[in-house]
């Protein structure tokens, strides 16, 4: 198999999870590949239509959870248009895991962790969360804020529901004032000042944020007065990529690839990097 | 160092023996269009070849074509079947090609085989053999004795090939280079012929020499330390960002993976150059664009060079061919950015940096 022959996957569910965003749940269908298939948390793949061509996503399934993965795509090209086209029983193609991991088995293990998500950036924190929550006596307090622009593009709100109703996970979810309906019991805002707000502790303490450029900007200094050092801060940055291997040229952050080198970073690398991402 | 003499009608010998073998040969071959170029090409016999110019393109395309097919699928409504292409590239044989071309291939071969290994590059890497010629020194745009290369430099060959009155010194680089030349020619033992080469050499070496000093040990940190040095601001106002600096450079390679189809049925997965001084090499779904003018795009390309690849692999990303600046329509010249970057730098460079 050379390096770029993607794996066949059989499209075994089909989630919406807003009227954009879609989820697919896909099995390898080659029993061997199943039964070896490993990855960790914070890796991605690319993920194809035969005919239309890849795209980069994180697997938003945790690794805890065998014989399948998943992926929440936005339809907005070409390849997120065809994803939308697969039906269950389809096939399409996936190569991975890439890239590195977020250090659940090291720096996190033992520690409070506070995960902060914007929008479809639920879908790379998801995958943490889940992997802490099937590992759950392996960490003290698990906090979660995510937030959306409105209730209807809330991710995964099957989930929210089930983390709301879980005693060892405290659950903030938010959206942006006007984006509410009459019925909803979240909180209203934005996302840094539902941080400021849900003041979780820096003690002992890791948090996970991914979300849109602008929610980043203005929730890392929240976290920073909050009194969160920057190593204790992990983030995934999400370039272009084509070959995921470190080989296209096209990722890279001055010398940093983000597809070797993240995309998981903490804020000490980031501030490090040139700023070109 | 073992030295071959090779006569016009040794290689006239060898060439027809290779394509008899149904071994590609490669070489030289002057343009149709323009005789004052060249165009690396196959060749039926050694006489189509015009050896000593800078060809057009460099050696580039034969281990890494422009576009490669390496995987056909076929889908009948959902389902999908596979079929991988096998990595056999045919054999092939490079001769006369130019040092700067082939110093290139030793310095791929460490991003080709960084934690993976890419087999797509290593399959042509091993079915081919290259057969350089000791360069002269062309024009004030060669500069590969400032960046780790040479006229005379052997990296990546087999063999070189050395002009001396009645034909060639063959110098054997390889294995590969043996069992080229290996049986056909006598060893050259004569000490005063071996003292000519190296006079060649030295010459050639001084000729190239003169246009840029070596780029310093320091220079990829530097280049890091000034992402944000002003010099970036105006360098790249001449760009026109249409790439072709980097199709035609021989360590440019950076490429997409695209889908084609065939037919209804089915079609190919291909890996295809591409360019990052383009408009939307880096652009994300979003919109958002890292690198959203020229001077980023620009700055990238000096910086994967003579920065990021040194800090990554040790080697500079550059071979001083200097095609980049022969066909910059903008007139742009990496050259002289390094140079004028090596001044700002502290450097004294001599020599004309043009």
């Amino acid at each position: 198999m050379n390096l770029y022959q993607p794996y066949l996957m059989r499209v075994t569910e089909v989630i919406d999870e807003t009227p954009d965003v879609r989820t697919l749940r896909l099995e390898f269908q080659d029993p061997k590949v199943a039964e070896e298939f490993t990855f960790s948390a914070g890796q991605f793949g690319e993920y194809s239509v035969f005919g239309e061509g890849e795209s980069t996503f994180c697997v938003a399934s945790p690794p805890t959870r065998k014989g399948f993965i998943e992926c929440s795509f936005k339809m907005t090209g070409r390849v997120t248009r065809a994803l939308r086209r697969l039906d269950v029983g389809d096939t399409m193609g996936f190569r991975g895991p890439y890239g590195n991991k977020f250090p659940l088995d090291t720096v996190m293990k033992g520690k409070n962790i506070v995960f902060i998500a914007g929008g479809i950036a639920l879908a790379p924190v998801r995958c943490v969360i889940e992997n802490v929550l099937d590992l759950r006596d392996q960490f003290r307090d698990v906090t979660i804020i995510t937030g959306a622009r409105s209730v209807a593009d809330l991710v995964y709100k099957y989930k929210l529901e089930e983390w709301e109703k879980r005693d060892d996970v405290k659950l903030v979810a938010c959206v942006d004032p006007g984006g509410e309906t009459p019925d909803w019991k979240g909180e209203i805002g934005f996302v840094p000042n539902v941080v400021k707000k849900a003041a979780p502790s820096p003690v002992d303490s890791y948090a996970v944020i991914c979300g849109p450029p602008v929610m980043i900007k203005y929730t890392l200094p929240v976290l920073s007065e909050l009194g969160f050092p920057d190593d204790h801060i992990y983030t995934t940055l999400e370039n272009r990529m084509q070959c995921g291997l470190g080989k296209c040229g096209r990722c890279n952050i001055g010398d940093k690839y983000v597809c070797k080198d993240g995309p998981v970073f903490t804020l000490t690398q980031i501030k490090n990097l040139p700023p070109e991402f | 160092m073992t030295i071959k003499m090779v006569s016009h009608a040794d290689l006239a010998a060898l060439v027809a023996e290779l394509v008899a073998a149904n071994t590609q040969v490669i070489a030289p071959v002057q343009a149709k269009e323009n005789p004052a170029a060249t165009d690396y090409k196959q060749i039926q016999k050694f006489e189509d070849a015009t050896l000593g110019l800078l060809p057009r393109r460099s050696i580039k395309e034969f281990l890494f074509p422009q576009t490669e097919v390496f995987l056909r699928y076929k889908q009948h409504k959902g389902d999908v079947t596979l079929e991988e292409i096998p990595l056999a590239p045919p054999k092939q044989v490079i001769i006369g090609a130019k040092p700067c071309d082939v110093a290139s291939t030793d310095i791929l071969d460490k991003v080709m085989n960084w934690d993976y290994r890419d087999e797509l590059w290593f399959a042509h890497r091993e079915a081919t053999t290259i057969v350089s010629l000791l360069c002269p020194g062309l024009d004030n745009n060669c500069f590969c004795t400032s960046v780790g290369a040479g006229p005379d430099s052997t990296s990546g060959s087999d063999a070189m090939l050395i002009p001396v009155d009645g034909g060639y010194l063959a110098q054997i680089v390889t294995e590969k280079g043996k069992a080229l030349f290996g049986a056909r020619a006598k060893d050259v033992t004569d000490s005063k012929l071996i003292a000519k080469v190296e006079e060649l050499r030295q010459e050639a070496r001084k000729k190239v020499e003169q246009n840029l000093p070596v780029v310093p040990a320091e220079m990829p940190q530097w280049l890091a330390d000034n992402f944000a040095n002003a010099y970036w601001d105006t360098l790249a106002l001449r760009c026109h960002g249409c790439g072709a600096c980097t199709f035609v450079c021989p360590t440019c390679h950076c490429f997409e993976i695209a889908d084609e189809r065939e037919n209804v049925e089915g079609g190919v997965r291909r890996r295809n150059w591409d360019a990052c001084q383009t408009g939307k090499f880096t652009v994300h779904t979003s919109g958002h664009n890292p690198r959203n003018t020229q001077k980023e795009r620009f700055r990238q390309r000096v910086m994967h060079k003579f920065s990021i690849y040194p800090q990554r692999f040790g080697e500079v990303l550059c071979t001083g061919c200097g095609r980049c600046a022969r066909v910059c329509p903008g007139g742009m010249s990496i050259q002289e950015a390094v140079c004028q970057l090596m001044e700002i730098a502290g450097a004294e460079p001599q020599g004309n940096g043009q």
